[in-house]
């Protein structure tokens, strides 16, 4: 059923010409994941130094494979989300690249989206991304946890202050800023002439970290999962797009 | 939303002379710094006329008639009106401006419609009304926040908004039909009137109202019986909340104001009141009429040398009598 879809999609692409077609080819490329499916995350040698830590332009990411991710508007968890929310929508697809050197784990986030909007004020709110982490398997309930005793650990990287914040959540509306902040991250926004503009987020954090509700990512397998808001859409909170259910990523592999 | 007790104001718009001293109160204590220079946690408006933030009943919020939370937007800052500061150090101290001016251009603001009303002369009008947040029994603020971080206390009924859980979603914002729920850009929180819970829980008013020349605010627990609000909100039911088909219950009341006849082109005077009671109507509700009949008949029982407790209640002779907070 899923390979029709898909093949209805790129039909649907390659029949009408237009600006996008580019963009299109080079994203069929690009694998699909379901939730559900493993992905290895890739090694960076060693040896290979990158310019700086988060840079999301870095010659590196263009060795790594890429995925893709369908993201669709997260299941409205309260009335002030319900009543902004439209089902109504196509997928909207994040890009995602995964790394690890020997004691760094990377992230590398990167979407479409035609405006810049980088401002959280009155009426105005900021674009962003976060990836969640199970701190246990994938049991845990991919929105925002089940309970104080199955947390998640969330990385939320916010367009305004250009920062991203470590936090963690046991159920949605919990959301809580963590004392420790190993997570850090760099973005860029490409305005592209002719091409969609597009966001690039890179966010990193060591391997090894202390403090209750920093996921483990000295193990095997670790469920994550993806969400973005459109700031001119007045995307904040669980008025967003997720992926649907874990992705399990793959540590072990070299 | 079921409270201990309920902390509730009356304020009597015949009384209103719209000198902002309320608002110049909460500003200095509240407002004047940090982010919430903008804000007027209580403001004096002009009716009619847009009101504050501009338009602000056009912007939904509130609930249906079935209970249910409805979508409301959120102000901008120019329906705020932008504040702005002066050059009185370059243009009066040191001389380097020859022009005292403003910092922004200044297009619209709080009060920007003041004493404009409606109606041409001699039948025009127009009155003031204080706002402030009205702590309601059925708050949309609430029941719009995402993370519980809006919640109403047990024993007096101020609602307040915990700053340690609020991370600016603003759906309190654009739920609260009063546009009394104001972000705070600095902070990325949003912050509103707080009945100057630091002041009452010493024994004080509001600011707000101890600072009123004009005598109009009252205080107290709805459930007072001997108090001013018992009296005035069920004994009289001559005040009124402000736009009741909100939903949300409001615990700020308002008797709302007598006019004078309506002048017909003869030059005498009509059966119709100057301020129109669909007007009044639309504001506050069904009971304005009663309530304007209620006062009407006090006040000539009063004048004549009789007796009202009403009337002795509406002059407000002693602050420990308009004010009672145990």
């Amino acid at each position: 059923m899923q390979r029709t879809i898909v093949t209805l999609t790129a039909l649907a692409m390659l029949s009408t010409p237009s600006l996008s077609v580019a963009q299109a080819v080079e994203d069929a490329n690009i694998k699909l994941i379901e939730a559900y499916e493993t992905v290895k995350v890739s090694t960076i040698p060693d040896g290979i130094y990158l310019r700086n830590v988060n840079d999301p332009d870095d010659i590196i990411w263009q060795r790594l494979p890429e995925y893709r991710v369908a993201m669709l508007p997260a299941p409205a968890v309260h009335q002030s989300v319900e009543l902004r929310v439209n089902y109504d929508t196509e997928a909207s697809y994040l890009n995602v690249t995964l790394a690890k050197t020997s004691d760094r784990f990377y992230v590398r986030l990167r979407w479409v989206d035609d405006t810049k909007d980088t401002e959280t004020a009155f009426d105005r709110f900021r674009d962003g991304v976060a990836v969640q982490f199970s701190m246990g398997d994938d049991e845990t309930s991919y929105i925002m946890g089940d309970g104080p005793d199955s947390p998640v650990n969330i990385w939320y990287w916010r367009s305004d202050k250009g920062e991203v914040q470590n936090l963690a959540a046991g159920s949605p509306g919990s959301t809580t800023i963590l004392d420790e902040q190993p997570v850090s991250g760099e973005s860029q926004y490409s305005d592209n002439d002719g091409d969609p503009n597009q966001w690039t987020v890179v966010m990193s954090r060591p391997i090894e970290a202390d403090g209750d509700h920093n996921v483990s990512l000295d193990r095997d397998m670790v469920p994550m999962a993806f969400a973005v808001w459109q700031g001119a859409e007045k995307e904040r909170d669980g008025f967003k797009r997720v992926s649907d259910g874990w992705i399990l990523l793959d540590m072990a592999s070299e | 939303m079921a409270v201990k007790r309920q902390l509730s104001m009356v304020l009597d718009l015949n009384k209103c002379i719209g000198c902002h001293t309320c608002t110049s109160a909460c500003k200095l204590q509240w407002t004047n710094r940090n982010g919430r220079e903008y804000m007027y946690w209580n403001n004096v408006e002009t009716r009619p006329g847009t009101g504050y933030p501009k338009n602000f009943h056009e912007m939904g919020g509130g609930f249906d008639e079935d209970g249910a939370l409805r979508l409301g937007k959120e102000p901008s800052a120019e329906d705020y009106g932008i504040p702005w500061e002066y050059n009185y150090e370059e243009a009066l101290m040191t001389g380097t401006d020859p022009w005292l001016r403003p910092n922004v251009k200044p297009t619209w603001g709080a009060n920007w419609d003041e004493d404009e009303g409606e109606g041409d002369y001699p039948n025009s009008y127009y009155f003031y009304l204080p706002r402030l947040c009205n702590h309601c029994a059925n708050p949309a603020c609430l029941a719009a926040c995402s993370r519980n971080a809006i919640y109403k206390r047990q024993e007096d009924g101020i609602v307040l908004i915990d700053q340690e859980r609020c991370r600016g979603y603003r759906y309190c914002v654009s739920a609260c039909p009063y546009k009394k729920v104001y972000f705070n850009e600095q902070i990325s929180k949003s912050e509103k009137c707080i009945f100057c819970y630091p002041r009452i829980e010493k024994g004080l008013p509001t600011a707000c109202a101890k600072q009123c020349v004009g005598r109009i605010r009252w205080i107290g627990y709805r459930d007072d019986k001997d108090g001013p609000i018992h009296t005035l909100v069920d004994k009289y039911k001559v005040a009124l909340p402000l736009y009741p088909e909100m939903g949300t219950q409001p615990n700020v009341f308002y008797v709302p104001p007598l006019s004078p006849p309506k002048i017909d082109e003869a030059g005498g005077a009509t059966a119709e009141s100057r301020v129109p009671l669909d007007y009044l109507e639309s504001l506050f509700g069904d009971g304005v009429s009663a309530a304007l009949e209620t006062i009407t008949a006090e006040r000539a029982k009063k004048a004549e040398g009789g007796e009202s407790e009403l009337m002795d209640t509406l002059i407000g002779y002693r602050h420990a009598e308009m004010f009672k907070l145990s």
